[in-house]
């Protein structure tokens, strides 16, 4: 997951609540889908809120 | 013959006279500003230029002056009609009085200013410029480009020092959700000739740095309203709009949408604004990502919830319709019974009844065969004693005549009266047949035997009766 980006890790998200809406979800797969979901979500709002130190680093050298 | 002749101050105030009575009204001039300054004393300097069709070449030029008293009256007057700073490169409509004087020469004094000209001569441009933009196909590439979901890389073009870039750093840093934004300054010069130039600079040096950066902010420090000009640039513009990242403008005025304003994907008013629209943007980003949880959980927990309750209602419905099914059944094998349990005791009762009958028609029919018996033996012991009597008295008779008629016929009787016995070899017969000549026969009379010698053999000569 490290290297996907927001928009895809969000599309994956979308794509699984619309399936659990649609009742197409077997309840077997239902929890492994959840705990992916829940990744996915972690992922997106670490994306949002946690300073990349990688990225501030590569900002701060630029030219 | 000396001519009369003038001295030079004699000769200019003859033309500074003739301007006066030729010119004496104040006129209203049509020209653009050029070379404009003000000096210490509040007195503004300039140079009213026309040029040719084209725009490039000056054909006309003229020097000017704004006394302070009136620079002081107009400046502002005309900033706050046009939004815009009274400087070099505009085309204004001034009231003019003609001069001549004979120490500085020819100058027109302003003496009042028509700033909806300038605006309209500024709107006339933009018109122009835009139009431009809309023929070559670009006027709305970059507003047709979208701000990614997740926008937080930004460069930024601005002047180092303004005001307006602390504001907007401020802005995004202390966000109150705490959203994290990556921010890089790119210089530049944000006002007068050069900055179309310099503007236009940053931004190459930003398309180098390929995709790292999701947006580009133009944002110029507030304060006092300034020359716009640059940002109606035709080629500021059209470097924008090609722009491959989406740029947002905030070039801090309020009341006119610069060309640049019309080719960003979206204008801020102030880079305070800008600021502002990167944190709604991330903030709609975070609240779909809210609601996607939102759905996701209540979702899931919305089919737990059915799914245990289809489980109980299974589990229900199964113990529901197994003891329904045992009931019935139950009833249904107690039916049986019961109904076996009848008909078998029907049957016995039946086969009782049968049984009993048959026993008693056995034992009725019985006795009256015994009877009948009884009575045929009875009748045929009577019979019998009768006949028997009878037959008895009979079979005397019978053999009194049987004992009469075998003594009758026995051989001693028979031979009494006369008849013989044949014997040959011991044996009686009763034919001449087979008898030969010369063999020996016995005849047995009453009284002994004699055996002769057959003489002859034929049939005899006479029939006798016995």
């Amino acid at each position: 997951m490290a290297k996907m980006s927001y928009s895809e890790a969000k599309k994956e998200l979308e794509a699984i609540v619309k399936s659990i809406e649609a009742g197409e979800m077997d309840v077997d797969l239902l929890t492994a889908k959840v705990k992916r979901a829940s990744e996915l979500i972690t992922f997106c709002k670490e994306k949002l809120t946690t300073t990349d130190e990688e990225l501030q680093k590569l900002l701060e050298e630029m030219a | 013959m000396v001519e009369p002749s003038f001295s030079l101050s004699e000769l200019n105030r003859q033309v500074k006279n003739a301007v006066r009575d030729a010119l004496p009204e104040a006129y209203w001039l049509r020209a653009e500003t050029s070379d404009v300054r003000v000096n210490r004393n509040g007195h503004c300097y300039l140079e009213f230029v026309e040029k040719d069709e084209l725009g490039h070449a000056i054909i006309a030029k003229a020097r000017g002056v704004i006394w302070g008293n009136t620079y002081r009256l107009l400046s502002p007057f005309f900033e706050q009609e046009t939004g815009q700073q009274f400087t070099s490169g505009l085309n204004v409509l001034v009231q003019v009085t003609v001069d001549f004087h004979e120490l500085y020469g020819f100058s027109l004094t302003v003496v009042d200013i028509d700033p909806s000209f300038t605006l309209g001569e500024i709107a006339r441009n933009r018109q122009r410029v835009l139009k431009r933009l809309e023929e070559e196909g670009v006027l709305r590439l970059n507003r047709e480009l979208e701000l990614p979901e997740l926008t937080n890389r930004i460069a930024v073009i601005s002047s180092p020092t303004a005001a307006g870039y602390e504001d907007f750093r401020d802005q995004m840093e202390n966000n109150p959700a705490g959203f994290v934004f990556y921010t890089k300054l790119f210089p530049a010069v944000m006002q007068g000739e050069r900055s179309e130039e310099s503007i236009i600079a940053a931004l190459e040096a930003i398309f180098q740095h390929g995709d790292f950066f999701h947006a580009v902010a133009i944002i110029r420090g507030g304060g006092a309203t300034s020359d716009l000009s640059c940002f109606d640039s035709y080629n500021l513009a059209a470097n924008v709009a090609q722009f491959p990242l989406p740029v947002i403008s905030g070039i801090g005025h309020e009341r006119d949408v610069t060309v640049l304003d019309v080719v960003a994907h979206t204008r801020g008013k102030t880079p305070t604004a800008v600021a502002e629209i990167f944190i709604a943007h991330l903030t709609k980003t975070a609240t779909e990502l809210d609601v996607l949880q939102e759905r996701l959980v209540s979702r899931t927990q919305g089919l737990l919830v059915e799914e245990r309750s289809d489980l109980l209602s299974l589990s229900n419905r199964l113990v529901h319709h197994s003891s329904l099914y045992l009931q019935r059944e139950t009833a249904a094998i107690q039916q049986l019974a019961t109904g076996a349990r009848h008909s078998f005791r029907q049957v016995l009762q039946k086969e009782f009844a049968y049984l009993q009958e048959a026993m008693i028609t056995t034992r009725h029919s019985t006795r009256r065969l015994l009877d009948e018996e009884g009575h045929r033996l009875i009748q045929a012991k009577r019979t019998l004693q009768h006949s028997s009597r009878v037959e008895l008295r009979d079979e005397r008779h019978f053999l009194e005549n049987v004992e009469q008629f075998v003594r009758m016929v026995s051989p001693a009787n028979v031979l009494k009266r006369g008849y013989t016995l044949t014997l040959k070899d011991g044996k009686i017969i009763t034919t001449s047949k087979g008898l030969q000549e010369g063999e020996l026969i016995e005849t047995r009379f009453r009284d002994g035997d004699v055996t002769s010698v057959i003489q002859s053999t034929g049939l005899p000569s006479t029939e006798s009766e016995v």
